[in-house]
């Protein structure tokens, strides 16, 4: 065995002290973590990890979709997430790749409505490398031109192999039909019209990247074989010379909606009608107990021990599946239920199926034993997923882009323990008003089924 | 003195039959320090064992054990017992084997450990189950892969072209043939096959050991039986380029060519073309020469790979490829993901333009030493979790090597030179005899520009750099060698219907319903 798999080994002793002591009595998140911010603002996180000579090291962009607040440019953090392997003038795209390559690493990116993550996975004793060719394009990203263009053809193809999905058209007409002024209303791949004009758009591009590209809005999250005080060395070696920016972002808010909105879609290949319901829901907050009681409400009305599910899935089997949830996110955003109904005829019956099952869960109280299961269940399936170095800097990462702080993550689960029969009733109330919904019914063109 | 004999004679007997019960075959990794406990009891049966007719019932069998109730407790019932301890129980149907994946806190272990055994040993195959879970299969081939997910489509496309004659040949089953099968056909099905001989189970993480004494005399109630492997015919090289188009609506062009390889990771040679592969094509990186030239350089689509083995999974989240997919015989894939449907006859160009440089020319002695240093790290990234490590362990052991998978991979990198690395693909890579599987809106007219040889023309954006102006003058027209009497469009309503649209399989199937 060698020293990578005995490390393995002894990685989960760290993951006992979650369910010491019963569920509710420690932190869910059982790492320590060392947060300190250089003097440009770049935040540094490390969270030692007992994986021997592996580390996940992850650099978070407050920057994603939200951020597109000018017309016709939506998709751009997401193209811009691509730009962002192109290189610079010390680290060209060719030496950069050659350099990832020589550590063996495993090295990606991706992008959300909120922000932009960019991650590498590799051996402890490359961090050093790791650190200066990302410190180098964070600060000095540079690219032609002709560079962009053609990097505008994998947007595009990245496009095309993830709209042969209804799930994704739906999605994205929900957006647009439910927010009137919110960058939400467009998904962060970006409308299709805006993909094909991304070439046009190189100036533009320069101007993102100069005014999110920028310590204040940026993360630095390690996990791993790695000790705080080397990393925020290192940190201020690469990253000190780094400047802060000056922009300030200005996202239009939505007033809340008044009517109940319905949008029919065909859908030219074979499918069964899919119907996505949204309601507008809250902003992430760990204090404030609206989003922590949406989540258990979700988890009451849509989990596969629901009732709705027992009725819709096992008994009726009017539907192939149905869930409902909502992800955390910065702004308000949305609760979206999604269901794939098999025979047409059903389709009235289903929606109004979940219809009820809402209102019943703004006059009935959950029991206390289902409420203790949901609580079991979310710190059961958050602590199990922390079992490598990379899972758990993505966790970190989705935590810190949301409020900047990384104790967020046991803030929310305290949150959860505390959330009361009443909360739920409250947020059932609150937010599931027809006033407040959008459908979208996607069915098979010309109703062929 | 008669009754003496046959005393002797029953207890001989008796004992005979004692040794002969076939023991369950157990791989473990224990981690007295892990909280999780990970299982993967692999039932040594695939698609390939599916009965004539009936192509699908081993994977509608699995589901209606992974995804159905025990005898005491119904399905509903199961869920809610899994559900406060976030524990789950999965099944991944193959071709060759199937896996049942059960993954719990160890505060949950002996609970969670008596439910997924009563499923596997007393499934309750509820009538009302089946009709769930075998709409869901029919669904997933009608709706899913032909309306609503080209890529998985394209790849399907290309695995049926590939073994057309041949257990592999189906998507896991067929439209017909998971129509036509009853509950009957399960209970017959499960008796038959879920035998001591096939069960194979895997268990990683934090269980005491007693636990895995439990389980063989558990599963030892299940009927004995050897576990005897289904006879796999040769798959015969393609003949030139043979080209299946699926039509339908589609927005790009999803593309994937490749041909039957006959190497394995037993095989010396498998970690020879591992090396190649990487550098031609690794998965999801930028290491390889055509994600670089036809992604990087010219802007065509998301992503372009090579593959030397069955690879599924790895394109979201992760980018590593699920574990326990094994194949006995494996093949070489290249994968273009969609493209504009007006590249895609020089997409294909593009990728054989490649391959033919890469078979021709090999790699320098540069480009092997980094690609082998970085296959030799990248590697140890595979298994992060448990879970993984376990998979891979069960992999090697179908595999029929000993020891472990990712320290093989070290030790034989580094037994290899330039030299191996470039017989080897010259040996095992063809860059003419290639099976293509496409998935376009405009079928005919993708067909009509293939058979015709007609130039493809590209237009690009941006200017691209002279060495790939260059190239593309090459590109444009270069030859497909098309086998003419092997090219068809096949209308996506076909796919998945039968065993195989329009060719009559012709099977030795030693588990074919009598």
């Amino acid at each position: 065995m060698n020293k990578f798999f005995l490390g393995l080994a002894m990685v989960v002793l760290l993951l006992q002290s979650v369910f010491a002591g019963g569920p509710a009595a420690q932190k869910v998140f059982p790492y320590g973590i060392h947060q300190s911010t250089l003097d440009n603002g770049l935040k540094v996180i490390t969270i030692p990890f007992d994986s021997p000579g592996i580390i996940s090291y992850y650099t978070v962009v407050r920057s994603g979709s939200r951020n597109e607040v000018e017309p016709g440019l939506s998709g751009f953090a997401h193209f811009f997430e691509h730009m962002m392997f192109r290189g610079t003038e010390k680290y060209p795209k060719d030496k950069y790749n050659e350099m990832l390559k020589s550590i063996g690493a495993d090295n990606n990116a991706f992008t959300t409505d909120d922000y932009t993550a960019y991650h590498t996975l590799a051996s402890a004793s490359a961090l050093e490398t790791i650190m200066e060719i990302e410190a180098d394009r964070f600060m000095n990203l540079k690219y032609s031109v002709d560079d962009f263009k053609t990097e505008a053809g994998a947007i595009l193809g990245e496009y095309n192999k993830n709209y042969s999905s209804p799930f994704m058209t739906i999605f994205e007409k929900i957006r647009e039909a439910a927010y009137e002024k919110h960058t939400y209303k467009h998904t962060t791949m970006g409308l299709l019209k805006d993909i094909m004009d991304m070439p046009n758009q190189y100036e533009y591009s320069l101007k993102f990247f100069d005014r999110w590209y920028r310590p204040e809005h940026c993360a630095l999250i390690v996990v791993g074989d790695i000790n705080p005080e080397n990393l925020n060395a290192l940190a201020r070696k690469y990253y000190g010379p780094w400047k802060r920016g000056t922009y300030t972002l200005d996202v239009q808010t939505d007033v809340p909606q008044t009517a109940e909105k319905f949008v029919e879609l065909p859908w030219k290949a074979q499918t069964l009608p899919v119907l996505m319901i949204g309601y507008h829901g809250p902003a992430f907050s760990d204090s404030k107990p609206d989003m922590p009681a949406i989540d258990v409400l979700s988890q009451v009305v849509f989990s596969q021990t629901s009732e709705l599910f027992a009725k819709l899935v096992v008994e009726d089997q009017a539907v192939e599946f149905v869930n409902g949830g909502q992800q955390d996110s910065r702004d308000p955003g949305m609760f979206l239920i999604t269901t794939r109904v098999k025979d047409p005829k059903n389709i009235g019956k289903v929606r109004e199926a979940i219809h009820a099952a809402l209102e019943k869960a703004k006059t009935t109280p959950v029991s206390k034993e289902k409420l203790d299961e949901i609580k079991s269940f979310l710190r059961y399936s958050y602590a199990m997923g922390l079992d490598n170095a990379d899972a758990i800097a993505r966790s970190i990462t989705h935590y810190v882009q949301l409020t900047g702080n990384s104790e967020s993550v046991n803030n929310v689960y305290d949150m959860y323990d505390k959330v009361t029969a009443e909360d739920v009733m409250m947020v059932a109330n609150k937010y599931f008003g027809a006033n407040n919904r959008t459908e979208v019914l996607l069915t098979m063109e010309g109703g062929k089924q | 003195m008669k009754s003496v004999s046959l005393l002797l004679l029953t207890l001989v007997l008796f004992s005979g039959l004692l040794e002969a019960k076939t023991a369950v075959k157990v791989t473990e990794i224990q981690s007295p320090n892990s909280p999780l406990v990970t299982f993967r009891i692999i039932l040594r049966a695939g698609s390939i064992n599916d009965w004539k007719g009936k192509e699908g019932i081993n994977a509608l069998t699995a589901f209606m054990i992974a995804q159905g109730g025990t005898k005491d407790l119904k399905y509903q019932e199961v869920v809610a017992k899994l559900y406060p301890w976030a524990a789950g129980i999965n099944v991944s149907p193959e071709k060759e084997i199937t896996t049942f994946i059960g993954q719990c806190h160890r505060d949950h272990l002996d609970k969670f450990y008596q439910l997924l055994s009563d499923l596997l040993l007393h499934p309750r195959f509820d009538p009302d189950d089946f009709t769930r879970n075998k709409d869901l299969l029919v669904s997933y081939l009608q709706k899913n892969l032909r309306g609503t997910d080209d890529e998985n489509l394209g790849k399907e496309a290309f695995s049926i072209a590939m073994f057309r004659v041949h257990p592999y040949g189906t998507a896991g089953g067929s439209v017909q043939g998971i129509t036509s099968v009853t509950l009957d056909d399960i209970r017959e099905y499960y008796a038959k096959t879920y035998t001591t001989g096939n069960i194979w189970i895997g268990i990683a993480g934090g269980y005491p050991s007693s636990l895995v004494d439990k389980m063989r005399k558990d599963f030892s109630a299940l009927p004995d039986g050897k576990f005897i492997p289904v006879e796999l015919p040769s798959v015969a090289m393609p003949e030139g380029m043979e080209v299946d188009i699926v039509e339908k609506p589609a927005r790009a062009t999803a593309i994937s060519l490749g041909h039957p390889l006959s190497v394995t990771r037993k095989d010396k040679d498998f970690y020879a073309l591992m090396i190649a592969n990487s550098y031609f094509g690794e998965h999801r990186t930028f290491n390889g020469v055509l994600m670089n030239k036809l992604r990087g350089d010219r802007g065509l689509n998301y992503g372009d790979y090579s593959y030397i083995e069955r690879f599924q999974g790895g394109t979201a989240g992760s980018r590593f490829p699920d574990v326990n997919t094994p194949l006995r015989q494996q093949y070489f894939s290249i994968w273009l993901r969609p493209v504009q449907p007006e590249n895609a006859h020089f997409a294909i160009r593009a990728a054989m333009f490649e391959l033919n440089k890469f078979v021709e020319k090999g790699l320098t002695e540069e480009q092997f030493q980094q690609t082998k240093k970085f296959v030799v790290n990248y590697s140890k990234l595979w298994a992060q979790t448990l879970d993984r490590r376990l998979g891979y362990k069960m992999d090697s052991e179908f595999y029929g090597m000993s020891g472990d998978y990712i320290e093989r991979i070290e030790r034989e990198l580094n037994t290899l030179t330039v030299g191996d690395v470039n017989r080897a693909v010259k040996k095992h890579i063809s860059p003419t005899n290639l099976k293509v599987a496409v998935v376009a809106n405009d079928a005919k007219s993708l067909m009509d520009k293939m058979l015709s040889n007609a130039p493809s023309s590209i237009t690009y954006q941006a200017p691209v750099s002279p060495e790939i102006a260059e190239d593309d003058k090459v590109i444009t027209s270069f030859p497909l060698g098309l086998n003419k009497a092997k090219a068809r469009v096949v209308p996506v309503d076909q796919l998945f219907e039968n065993e195989s649209p329009g060719v009559t399989l012709e099977r030795k199937d030693k588990n074919e319903k009598k």
